[in-house]
């Protein structure tokens, strides 16, 4: 069942690149790089689908398994909830060896009943890991009996680390969204300007830097999907006229599910970046007007278009001049892996490199469209591989995530966090210019000039 | 428009403009289904009743917000206190992702680990190719001197047998026959990472001394044990080891692989016991621990091998530092030099000068069992009293030995201990018991959110403050620190307490 479960996330009609494999290629998945024991390795479904859901802040997520998934990694993801903290609390079986002799069934539905009398949380999700998954825990049922029981949802998540990458476990989040969740609600009205924004999990509140935009619009934010979500928004989701898919491939199986389902077309894009912002508020007014909103929607766009975008460059140009020519290395995932090339190209800057271990083919494609055929697309970089880069001076700047960050220190590189652990958001017009300005900052910090120079004592030549 | 590219606000003033907060509020009403503000208010006051507490402490199947870690964590610590160890998890790969996102926040220096990255396929069949595929490509990459092997829960369940695997790899020539690959059985569904640390240690072990005849000299091992403060703690000890003149080995030190230069080289691995040091272990005298719990397999061992063994609980303070030195000049015949007579001497007078201030100010203490132990010893010698002494990875015995302790004390007749509850059980008892301040890791942040009792961290892990690791808390330096530590956080508190110009500032004294 796993099995067939698994298959299935892999067959994307939507995807030129799926659609050109064989069935054979099919089945080895949208990363392009198998595994490689021994090597050091990124995060696994489990982690891909839980990033997924639990940006849902009125739900409780329940992590059924040993203390190792949830004991290593609870609360790390800076993403903001305006209401509910709930999602924060960390929630597991913490199985025993007991457990794993005489089966977790009976703990977790105890586990559940817990957690609904002491939260009565909107809904409960409760992931599957590696162990209750190879000792065959029936998770479905389970849920099925505690949900009637307590009468609130229960949805398992089937996405044990061991299947496979971060996203693969984001496109199962998506999958479960869509069989258990989108469209068992309906919302207390409708209006023809009803979007839902895919993959945006509202790090570091970014996703609050476009919703005063699309405010402006009178454009409505119907679910977002799952940056700041409520269960109940994301259950009502259906009803939106058009969605937008920001994190890329992970989720356009769930837009082109939807599509298929409700109707409701789909467009990728990203709030990374002038031209991507406009290009997606352009977008989302085109195809809001197709669907039979008023066509003035367009005008106002480009309007508001205009005014944003002057101005941003005329906070942003002083900086052109500091950080044109500066080049960059980014080594990121996913959407971010193409979405932040443009933004810095615009803004002058020369990127050197950007990885892709996170993205899908079509994410690498649309970089090769961005940075031409040359483009150096990095897989996995191993850390001495990075090191050498860095020490080597191959880049003035590295913009990535945390387990990368004390590397390019060593090297005496600058480095900016893009990732969960950032506390600035980059969304839309103004989330440009801080990000210009964050990397700004981080060039041209006094502390450089201590990193780089040897003790006054010493006269050898070092890096500059 | 709050937010406006004319002057960017960051995250903490941006969303409390007024249009946000309307944004917000219009979301809250439209699809949080929400209860209206007095029933939230009413169960939020419920939560911290007597009749709460009771439900909540007859939970049985649901941990939440647990202070515990599982055990390859404590094995990937463990090796990395090895020269030019490679931890390397066999496993799912996505547990060694959060090993290192782990390590790193908290030392935030580069961590090292890899996984052998089994997948479906691998938990049907078995591990062995993941294995043979995972040391030749972890031998070939990294370059390092040794590769020690723990498992991931997956590995376990399946009951892929290490010491079979790592054989059959050395035969399909993964590494060189000869290659070090010390491996132990690390199975997260028990214990926790202070179990991991002592599994793998005994494994590092076993594999040196095994073969090995033993030749009794004068050296003594020391074995720190799983801490967060590891940084600033083994450097100290070798500083008062050195001053005693001790011949030692310390066993597992990865202090400096955790607190590297930035001088422009990048060092995948630096410093720790070397594998030459850790082969003569064998020959010491005798073997103490810094850690108890951490270490209780291998101490064991040590004495099947006829070393004498001593253990301590994470040594804070005059006394418990009293009891390191004179245990080390027990094992060694070394005297006590003037140098560290002083350094108590200045302990004793910084606790003597400052004695009001903790005297009688109440404390719940929460991490793992060495710690809340060590801690709790500390507070009392200062006046303090325990109230709550908490490790989610505490056992029966160790709950009875805290009792012993508190006995001992008319400061810690008031306290009682939790083994193997969680931070939400800490949460009810705060909010039925509460005391004045709270010390454990950054997770009792949200504690200090939700109960009002002010946060000292000190323990593992701290995501939320930085470089405190670098300084010490064991030794008379060290007590210092946990010191000024503690008298920060009380006198900030009495300030804030205090600082209403014309209500409460009556006693706003500058000399306090």
């Amino acid at each position: 069942m796993l099995k067939q479960w698994i298959a299935e996330a892999f067959n994307e009609p939507d995807c030129d690149t799926n659609r050109a494999k064989s069935t054979k290629d099919r089945k080895q998945g949208c990363s392009s790089r198998a595994l490689t024991p021994g090597a050091a390795a990124g995060g696994c479904a489990f982690d891909g689908a839980k990033i997924a859901l639990q940006p849902i802040t009125d739900a409780a997520h329940l992590v059924h398994g040993p203390i190792a998934c949830e004991g290593n990694s609870w609360n790390t993801r800076n993403v903001a909830s305006s209401g509910s903290q709930l999602f924060r609390t960390s929630f597991t079986t913490d199985m025993s060896e007991q457990d794993i002799i005489h089966g977790g069934e009976k703990r977790l539905f105890r586990a559940i009943r817990e957690v609904a009398e002491h939260y009565r949380p909107a809904a409960i999700f409760v992931y599957i890991t590696c162990v209750p998954s190879m000792i065959g825990d029936d998770v479905d049922a389970v849920c099925k009996a505690a949900a009637e029981r307590f009468d609130v949802p229960v949805i398992p998540v089937n996405a044990p680390g061991f299947v496979g990458s971060k996203n693969l476990g984001n496109k199962l989040a998506g999958q479960v969204l869509l069989d258990r969740v989108v469209g068992t609600r309906e919302p207390s009205r409708r209006t023809p300007f009803d979007i839902n924004i895919i993959g945006e999990y509202n790090v570091a509140g970014e996703m609050w830097m476009v919703l005063p935009l699309l405010d402006r619009l009178g454009i409505r934010v119907l679910a977002s999907i799952t940056g700041d979500a409520r269960y109940h928004e994301v259950a009502c989701a259906h009803r939106a006229r058009v969605n937008m898919v920001v994190c890329s491939q992970a989720m356009v199986s769930f837009a082109r599910s939807m599509r298929e389902k409700y109707g409701i077309p789909y467009f990728e894009g990203s709030f990374y970046g002038i031209s991507d912002t406009s290009a997606a508020l352009h977008e989302i007014a085109r195809l809001l007007v197709e669907q039979g909103a008023p066509a003035d929607v367009i005008q106002r766009t480009e309007a508001l278009i205009k005014a944003e975008e002057d101005a941003a460059w005329r906070q942003i140009m002083p900086y052109q001049e500091r950080l044109s020519g500066k080049r960059v290395l980014l080594y990121t995932g996913g959407v971010k892996s193409w979405s932040v090339v443009s933004a810095l190209q615009e803004i002058g800057m020369t990127v050197v490199g950007t990885s892709v271990r996170k993205s899908t083919d079509a994410d690498k494609s649309r970089i090769k469209t961005l940075m031409g055929e040359d483009a150096t697309l990095f897989g996995q970089i191993p850390a001495k591989e990075l090191y050498r880069m860095l020490a080597d001076g191959e880049a003035d700047i590295l913009i990535s995530g945390g387990r990368t960050q004390f590397t390019a220190l060593k090297t005496k590189t600058p480095w900016l966090d893009i990732n969960q652990e950032r506390h600035h958001a980059y969304a839309g017009y103004d989330g440009m210019v801080a990000f210009v300005r964050q990397i700004d900052a981080t060039l041209h910090h006094p502390v450089w000039r201590q990193v780089r120079s040897p003790a006054p004592w010493e006269n050898s030549g070092d890096r500059q | 428009m709050p937010q406006s590219a004319e002057a960017i606000k960051d995250h903490v003033s941006l969303f409390r403009e007024p249009e946000y907060k309307e944004m917000l509020r219009e979301k809250r009403i439209n699809f949080e289904c929400p209860h209206p503000e007095e029933t939230v208010r009413e169960i939020s006051a419920w939560t911290k009743t007597e009749d709460y507490r009771e439900k909540n402490f007859s939970r049985k199947s649901l941990v939440i917000n647990p202070a515990k870690s599982c055990q390859p964590l404590g094995a990937v610590f463990c090796g990395a206190g090895f020269d030019g160890a490679l931890s390397f998890v066999h496993g799912s790969q996505g547990c060694v992702a959060y090993y290192r996102s782990h390590l790193s926040r908290h030392f935030k220096e580069p961590t090292s680990a890899v996984s052998s990255s089994m997948t479906e396929d691998a938990a049907v069949f078995g591990g062995l190719n993941n294995m043979i595929d995972g040391l030749a490509n972890a031998y070939a990459l990294y370059e390092p001197k040794m590769i020690a092997v723990s498992t991931t829960c997956m590995a376990e369940v399946i009951g892929d047998d290490l010491h079979a695997f790592i054989a059959n790899a050395k035969d399909k020539g993964s590494v060189p026959k000869e290659f070090d690959v010390p491996f132990a059985h690390t199975p997260a569904f028990q214990g926790s990472h202070i179990n991991g640390y002592d599994n793998m240690l005994l494994g590092i072990l076993t594999h040196f001394w095994q073969n090995m005849e033993r030749n009794p000299g004068g050296s003594i091992n020391i074995i720190p044990g799983f801490d967060g403060f590891c940084v600033g703690n083994i450097r100290e000890l070798k500083r008062v080891l050195d001053l005693m003149e001790v011949e030692y080995t310390i066993v597992c030190d990865p202090s400096d692989v955790f607190d590297t230069p930035s001088d422009g080289t990048f060092r995948m691995y630096d410093g720790g016991t070397t594998i030459y040091d850790s082969k003569a272990a064998l020959n010491a005298k005798a073997t103490l621990s810094m850690q108890e719990y951490c270490t209780k397999k291998t101490l064991a061992f040590a004495k099947e091998k006829h070393q004498e063994t001593a253990s301590l609980h994470y040594p804070i303070g005059v006394e418990a530092t009293d009891e390191f030195l004179m245990t080390v000049s027990e094992l060694t015949g070394k005297s006590i030099p003037d140098a560290l007579v002083r350094e108590r001497g200045r302990l004793v007078d910084a606790l003597a000068d400052s004695m009001s201030i903790a005297h009688g100010k109440t404390f719940a203490v929460f991490g793992d069992p060495d710690f809340v132990y060590g801690m709790c010893r500390f507070l009392m010698e200062m006046g303090a009293e325990p109230r709550h002494a908490l490790a989610t990875n505490g056992t029966k015995p160790w709950a009875k030995k805290m009792k012993a302790l508190l006995e001992s004390s008319p400061y810690g007749q008031d306290c009682e201990v939790w083994p193997g509850c969680d931070l939400w059980h800490l949460r009810s008892l705060l909010n039925t018991a509460p005391v004045d301040f709270q010390i454990g890791s950054s997770y009792g942040k949200y504690l200090e959110r939700d109960t009002g009792t002010p946060l000292i961290r000190l323990a593992f892990p701290i995501f939320d403050r930085h470089h405190h690791h670098r300084f010490p808390t064991w030794g008379y330096q060290g007590g210092l620190q946990v010191l000024v530590r503690i008298l920060d956080k009380i006198l900030d508190r009495l300030d804030d307490d205090t600082n209403e110009a014309g209500v409460t500032d009556i006693s706003f004294d500058l000399t306090r």
